[in-house]
């Protein structure tokens, strides 16, 4: 059994995901990690003598190895490493939701402070790409920023929504890293320097990323879900009612290959193969984990893997000795296989039971009541399943049903339906009442995004009055563009918005990407077809030329991107240049600029009225104090009153103020989409060169190059 | 003193009953024991152990589901004579597995309980106790409540035949012929009974009681009254007890105290120098939670070695030995060790095999069979160990589910606006589905999808006073062909109240009387379907008490009926509302004229509240003390020290960690108090005729800054 070699009682709460070791003096190890009230403290029990003072640190009273670090603003993440290229210190770099500061805590400096405003919810340190010197890369409302040592904004991307974890990992093999980015709309997407080789859906928020070894990574999601994928293919994942709060690589069995360590919500703590996701080790902490990290704490040339709970509990696990022959848990092997022989034997016997009972029940034919009670059903029974798309009606919005039905006399009694992202739940239920009771059942199902999915469906099949069922499992899959109907009436105006572009293949591969991709009463014969869009209303026609000339007109710019993204895989097409039109939607976009401008000015305005505000509340308290010191009690009064009117004033305008930056916000995060969206109109390098060319834009303030730009997909030359 | 005790596996056999394994008297001193099990396919099994194999001395034919094994004998001779009840007979083997005695009961119902002791044998039905000496019939007694287990008192010590019965009204019955000597109330349904010390301890008259809710007592019984000796309350939540014996497992030659529960823990009690029990040991095993059916203490794996060996559920036959199992030996020897135990594996793996490929010849022939029209798909019933029973410490219902191989999935469907709780032990993903309330009449759709290996499964649910219907439970195990079992449970409109046998008399009390032509058995099947924990026989005789307490709230009601009149008697206005309801509509469903009287006393109503008070304000209290943590945390961390604070400040800090566990431990307690409370206020007044649905909001105000006094003045004043 693996024990802790050193455990520690911190007395300082600690911020889930916001712990970090660093050598901030190059030689000893510290544990830092975000605490309440906007501080980091760091835990320095090595350098004992050596104190530091300064404004920004102050010794905690507690703990003598303790120095707390003010950031006065709610920390958002945090990471260490070296930062300057060459150095051997550590720097220390904590991330806001308004600001980056990178710290060198050995010499109590500033290193670079910059104002985010898309704010940085995720922060990783480290080589990216060609880029010669280490970036601190932060993730915040849909865009990526990398900077280096003085500060210069070196990396610049968006991606598709709200980022919540970034790792830099050799995805592709070749030396170089790449940065993996996990978001909220469920994708981890892979970006080599700017440009986006991969996207892998997920069905929830991906909340943790970290990289194994080669190519390998492990993820976990919002529901309880952790893994570990190679490249695009995921090896193994596992889910838990629990939250994996952290997730970290780290060899603990001493094998010579990293295990994926998992710090759970409720305390639990656990090691699983890299390849089989079978726990190797586990351990519970009183309190949710709020980190795993590694690091040689007792500097002893031993790297020990360190966990770190909520409530500042932090234990400290050596990988484990030869003699434990990996096996670290308190059991024997043997007693262990030996019983799960036992019971894969007994659970052979029960089927082989099953299956003598069954034929003696045939033999002995029926004897009525007895069956019914244990859910006799004919043997030939056989469950067919239908997926149609239904039009709205009044009482009913529109959806897709599936029609579950058996062929005889015989009842479902219920459905379960086990499907990822379309469900509140992982399941959906019907359970129909006994007066309902039929051999049909009609589930209908709404799903909120264009994915592919794969319905799970357990029946029970019985009669009406049994207490056994059968369970008929059948999968079904619900293709990615399943929420459009096939549109008979060709007279309708066409969308404004369009796109149009060149690809060099036969109408048959398109028409075969149609047939497997739509849910169609029956196969299509033309690549030229119209849908109506079930979710969003409105019209999608698809136009293909002889040319190979392929036109679709939607309003819907996130649906037309969908469908060049899924075409041009289909296809296998690297590089598509694509021209586009969304009128109605670029013209959002420009009110959407506009309105930035003015609530930059708004925010320019409010702070000069703030400066004003403090100079005055300074003259005033000195005219308030002056008077009591001169005994004039009746002005005194005055200039507090005078005083507590403009306190009242400010918390006001600091309230305008913050409705202000949230707006503002919202409205950078939607222009930050809108290139992001351009960018998915296109496949490869056009695509690239599509974000670039429109950040470029956006940073010499040019609002018409940025729409021709997204209209013709080239930067104007 | 430190106990350390190692698992080892014997063997499986099919689904054990409560108390079916039984240790054989050992024939010389310190030699192992035989052990003799018997399952639910109906199969005796007797083997003892050589060299780590399980070497079987008997094996008998399949048969009916045996419920309970007994060893006999002549008094004052070895008990190695077997005794086991199957249906409604039994059957006695010798040692060797020879058949000897096979005796046709004539019980209508299969046999429940057991006991053997010479040449008397007592056994039990659901309520119906009977006597045979020599196999002829002696005593007879109808219990009042089903019948969970018994014992009878040593006759070598007291002279005379003395049977105690467990029954799930929380009573145990002492009888005397076919009579009762007196009764003896336990703090819970006691679901086992063994001689303490094995033999009655030195007067013979000592009891070692289990309830299913997880407590352990020990009795002494008297010629007139019974003595409580010691209680042991289930603090730790552990399952409920199942088994128990008495075994010397330290050697210090005092008997310890070896308890099985149902949720796969084995404790070992051993008694202090004040003769109160401490628990020496407990082992719980991580990766299987089964029931532990059986317990015994002895020396089965090697000789003098003594052991504690369970078996569960599953049919696992487990030892936790007194033998290190890492031995301090050279290199050389474990290799051998090793060796075996591959041998052992080897055998198993070729034995799978075979049945694998027997199992895909049979699966074939399955599906080739549903391609013909006329052939029928039948599997097998599956069985199902479950349990729905209510916690009194947080007034929810706990349900568990236990079956033979692995757990699949599990849906949960409700017609009654229930809450689902969650619970730390089971590791399943939970998922709620979207329900329609019309028309399928849902209000729960959940299902629970389990991890591998996971054979037992435990949830909670809190159901509101009022609300009823029924709770279905579909059950799906990992087994080809795949099928699921239905669970019903009934949600009872007085879902949180619980029997008693003591109530108090003083309090302020609302009657509600019921007179009109039904018969007992009627009104009886009415207080079945209202109130939990109620025999579903009728009672014999023309009238019938029973009392029950509010779980939550601790009020008390107290039902007298007979023929054509019914009396409910409550201080809690909203029981007797309740139950003025359920019942009105139960006799009009049936067509019956019921007249419905009913007496409010004004009282009871400040008296309900005032019970209700020091709950109210301790929970307010909590919750106002756990919402200041973080914050003075905060503050403790920016100041560095706490000095500053108020006393009152510094000590929720120091408690900060305890109030944070007890506010997690009842979660929206203080939500159910207002609801209560508000119930209690609307009840008030309908019996007045007043419809106050309007003035909830008034009261919730009033709650949201509350005292007891303006409470009772709104009450009032309304």
């Amino acid at each position: 059994m693996l024990v802790p070699v050193f455990t520690l009682k911190l007395n300082h709460r600690i911020n889930p995901r916001m712990v970090a070791v660093g050598r901030f003096d190059g030689v000893h190890p510290c544990l830092t990690a975000a605490t309440q009230a906007g501080k980091v403290f760091i835990h320095n029990p090595h350098t004992r003598s050596q104190r530091l003072f300064s404004s920004r640190v102050s010794q905690s009273a507690q703990d003598s190895d303790i120095s707390l670090l003010n950031i006065n603003q709610a920390v958002s993440c945090l990471t260490t490493g070296t930062l300057a290229p060459g150095s051997s210190c550590h720097a220390l770099l904590v991330g806001s939701q308004t600001s980056l500061l990178a710290y060198d805590v050995h010499n109590n400096a500033d290193i670079f402070y910059r104002e985010i405003t898309d704010g940085a919810n995720a922060i990783v340190l480290g080589n990216l790409g060609d880029i010669p010197s280490p970036l601190a890369v932060i993730g915040g409302n849909c865009a990526l920023q990398g900077f280096d040592h003085e500060g210069n904004d070196l990396f610049w991307t968006v991606t598709g929504d709200n980022v919540r974890s970034l790792v830099l990992c050799d995805f592709t093999g070749d030396g170089k890293n790449e940065l993996l980015v996990g978001s909220e709309d469920f994708d981890i997407r892979v970006f080599k320097e700017d440009e986006l080789l991969a996207e892998i859906t997920e069905n929830e928020t991906v909340t943790s990323l970290c990289h194994m070894h080669g190519s390998r990574f492990g993820y976990s999601l919002a529901n309880g879900t952790v893994g570990v994928y190679d490249r695009t293919a995921r090896y193994w994942r596992i889910k838990s009612k629990n939250h994996a709060m952290s997730i970290h690589a780290f060899d603990l069995n001493a094998d010579g290959v990293v295990e994926l360590i998992t710090g759970w919500s409720n305390g639990k703590m656990d090691a699983r193969s890299d390849r089989t996701g079978e726990v190797i080790f586990k351990d519970n902490f009183s309190s949710s984990v709020a980190g795993v990290v590694e690091g040689d704490y007792r500097m002893d040339g031993q790297t020990q893997l360190i966990c770190a709970s909520i409530e500042g509990e932090v234990r400290g696990y050596l990988p484990a000795s030869k003699e434990m022959k990996g096996n670290l848990m308190d059991t024997s092997v043997e007693q262990d296989l030996i019983r799960e022989l036992s019971q894969r034997k007994q659970n052979l016997l029960l089927e082989l039971r099953n299956y003598e009972e069954n034929s003696k029940c045939v033999a002995g034919c029926l004897t009525s009541e007895v069956d019914a009670q244990g859910g006799v059903i004919p043997a030939n029974t056989q469950l067919q399943t239908a997926l149609s798309v239904k039009a709205g009606t009044e009482s009913q919005r529109p959806h897709i049903e599936l029609c579950i039905s058996t062929p005889n006399e015989t009842i479902i009694r219920a459905v379960l339906i086990f499907a990822e992202g379309i469900f509140e739940g992982e399941s959906h239920v019907v359970h129909p009442s006994v007066q309902n009771l039929s051999g049909c059942v009609r589930v209908p199902i709404i799903p909120p995004k264009d994915i592919p999915v794969d319905l799970h469906i357990k029946a029970f099949v019985g009669s009406k009055n049994s207490t056994q069922f059968h369970v008929f499992e059948i999968t079904r899959q619900l293709p990615r563009f399943s929420m459009y109907e096939l549109c008979k009436d060709d007279t309708a105006p066409r969308p404004k918005g369009k796109v149009t572009f060149q690809i060099n293949d036969r109408p048959q591969r398109v028409i075969m990407w149609l047939n497997q991709n739509f849910l169609l009463p029956a196969s299509l014969e033309s690549p030229d077809v119209t849908f109506t869009a079930l979710r969003a209303g409105g019209l999608l026609c698809i136009r293909m030329q002889p040319s190979g000339e392929i036109q679709l007109n939607t309003d819907d710019i996130d649906l037309a991107g969908d469908l060049v993204q899924s075409l041009a895989s289909f296809l296998a097409i690297d590089d598509l240049q694509v021209e586009a039109d969304f009128p109605a939607y670029f013209e959002d976009i420009r009110m959407t600029l506009t309105e930035v401008d003015e609530f930059h000015s708004v925010h320019q305005k409010l702070t000069a009225v703030m400066a004003d505000h403090s100079n005055a509340i300074r003259h005033m308290l000195v005219q308030a104090e002056d008077a009591r010191l001169m005994g004039d009690l009746k002005t005194m009064k005055k200039r507090y009153i005078e005083l507590y009117d403009l306190n009242r004033d400010l918390i006001n305008e600091y309230k305008i103020r913050s409705n202000n930056h949230t707006a503002l916000l919202s409205c950078l995060k939607a222009v930050n989409q809108a290139i992001q969206r351009a960018g998915r109109l296109r496949v490869g390098k056009p695509k690239t060169q599509v974000v670039t060319a429109c950040r470029d834009a956006i940073k010499n303030n040019n609002v018409n190059a940025l729409f021709k730009i997204m209209r013709a997909g080239t930067p104007s030359s | 003193m430190e106990l350390n005790l190692n698992r080892v596996d014997y063997l499986q056999v099919g689904v054990t009953s409560q108390k079916t394994m039984r240790l054989l008297p050992a024939l010389g001193r310190k030699a192992t024991q035989k052990v003799v099990v018997a399952d639910q396919d109906g199969v005796i099994t007797c083997f003892g152990m050589k060299k780590g194999d399980a070497v079987p001395v008997f094996k008998t034919l399949p048969g009916q589901k045996i419920s309970r094994l007994e060893l006999g004998g002549a008094l004052g001779t070895p008990q190695e004579k077997i005794f086991v009840a199957a249906g409604s007979e039994v059957r006695g083997f010798t040692k060797k597995g020879k058949q000897f005695l096979s005796f046709e009961a004539n019980l209508t119902e299969s046999i429940k309980a057991m006991y053997v002791s010479g040449a008397d044998l007592f056994v039990c039905a659901s309520y119906i106790y009977n006597h045979y000496c020599d196999c002829k019939d002696q005593d007879y007694y109808l219990s009042g409540d089903k019948i969970n287990d018994i014992v009878c008192l040593p006759v070598e010590n007291l002279g005379r035949i003395t049977p105690v019965l467990a029954c799930q009204d929380r009573v145990l019955r002492v009888l005397q012929g076919s009579d009762l000597m007196y009764d003896i109330e336990v703090p819970g349904p006691a679901s086992v009974l063994e001689l303490n010390n094995r033999d009655g301890g030195s007067q013979g008259g000592e009891i070692l009681y289990g309830t299913s809710d997880g407590k352990l007592g020990l009795l002494r019984l008297t010629d007139t009254s019974p003595v409580h000796i010691w209680e042991v309350a289930n603090e730790k939540k552990r399952g409920g007890v199942l088994c128990i014996d008495s075994f010397d497992i330290i050697g210090d030659g005092v008997k310890e105290i070896l308890v099985g529960r149902d949720d796969g823990t084995v404790e070992v009690y051993g008694l202090d120098s004040s003769n109160e029990p401490v628990l020496r040991f407990e082992h719980k095993s991580k990766t299987l939670s089964e029931s532990v059916t059986s317990i015994q203490g002895g020396c089965v794996g090697k000789e003098s070695f003594e052991e504690v060996l369970t078996a569960t559920y599953t049919g696992w036959l487990t030892g936790l030995t007194s033998e290190p199992q890492h031995k301090e030996a050279g290199p050389g020897e474990e290799i051998k060790m090793s060796r075996e135990t591959q041998n052992k594996i080897a055998a198993l793996r070729a034995e799978l095999e075979q049945l694998q490929i027997k199992v895909l010849q049979e699966r074939e022939k399955y599906q080739q069979s549903s391609q013909s029209s006329k052939a029928v798909s039948a599997v097998p019933v599956f069985s199902i160990n479950d349990k729905f029973t209510l916690c009194q410490d947080d007034a929810s219902y706990s349900l568990t589910l236990e079956v033979q191989t692995a757990i699949d999935n599990v849906l949960l469907q409700s017609d009654v606006p229930i809450d689902l709780l969650d619970v730390d032990k089971n590791s399943a993903v939970v998922s709620f589905s979207e329900c329609d309330s019309e028309p399928n009449g849902n209000f729960l759709l959940a299902t629970y999808r389990c991890q591998a290996n996971t054979t037992r499964l435990e949830l909670k649910i809190r159901s509101i006073e009022g609300q009823y219907g029924t709770l279905q439970a579909y059950v799906t195990p990992r087994l080809q062909p795949k099928t699921c079992q239905v669970r019903r449970y009934q949600i009872k409109p007085l879902s949180l109240h619980q029997r008693t046998h003591t109530i108090d008399h003083d309090r302020p009390m609302n009657t509600l009387t019921l007179t009109g032509q039904f018969s007992f058995a009627e009104i009886h099947s009415w207080v079945v379907f209202c109130l939990p924990e109620v025999p579903e026989k009728t009672p014999a005789g023309d009238s019938v008490t029973f009392d029950f307490q509010n779980t939550f709230l601790d009020t008390q009601l107290e039902c007298t009926y007979s023929k054509c009149e019914a009396n409910f008697k409550s201080d809690n206005i909203s029981t007797i509302s309740i139950l003025k309801d359920v019942l009105s509509k139960e006799a009009t469903k049936r067509k019956i004229n019921l007249n419905i009287s009913y007496d409010i006393n004004e009282e009871s109503v400040n008296h309900t509240l005032k019970m209700i008070h020091p709950k109210l304000e301790y929970q307010l209290l909590l919750a106002k003390k756990v919402q200041l943590i973080d914050a003075l945390k905060e503050l403790q961390v920016h100041e560095g020290n706490v000095d500053f604070l108020i006393p009152e400040y510094r000590s929720i800090l120091e408690e900060a960690s305890r109030l944070l566990e007890e506010y997690k431990k009842q979660p929206a307690h203080l939500e159910r108090l207002y609801g209560m409370i508000t119930d209690l206020f609307i009840d008030k007044f309908k019996f007045k005729g007043q419809n106050v649905k309007t003035k909830v909001p008034l009261l919730l105000e009033i709650l949201d800054n509350y005292e007891l006094n303006s409470l009772v003045e709104f009450f009032d004043s309304a």
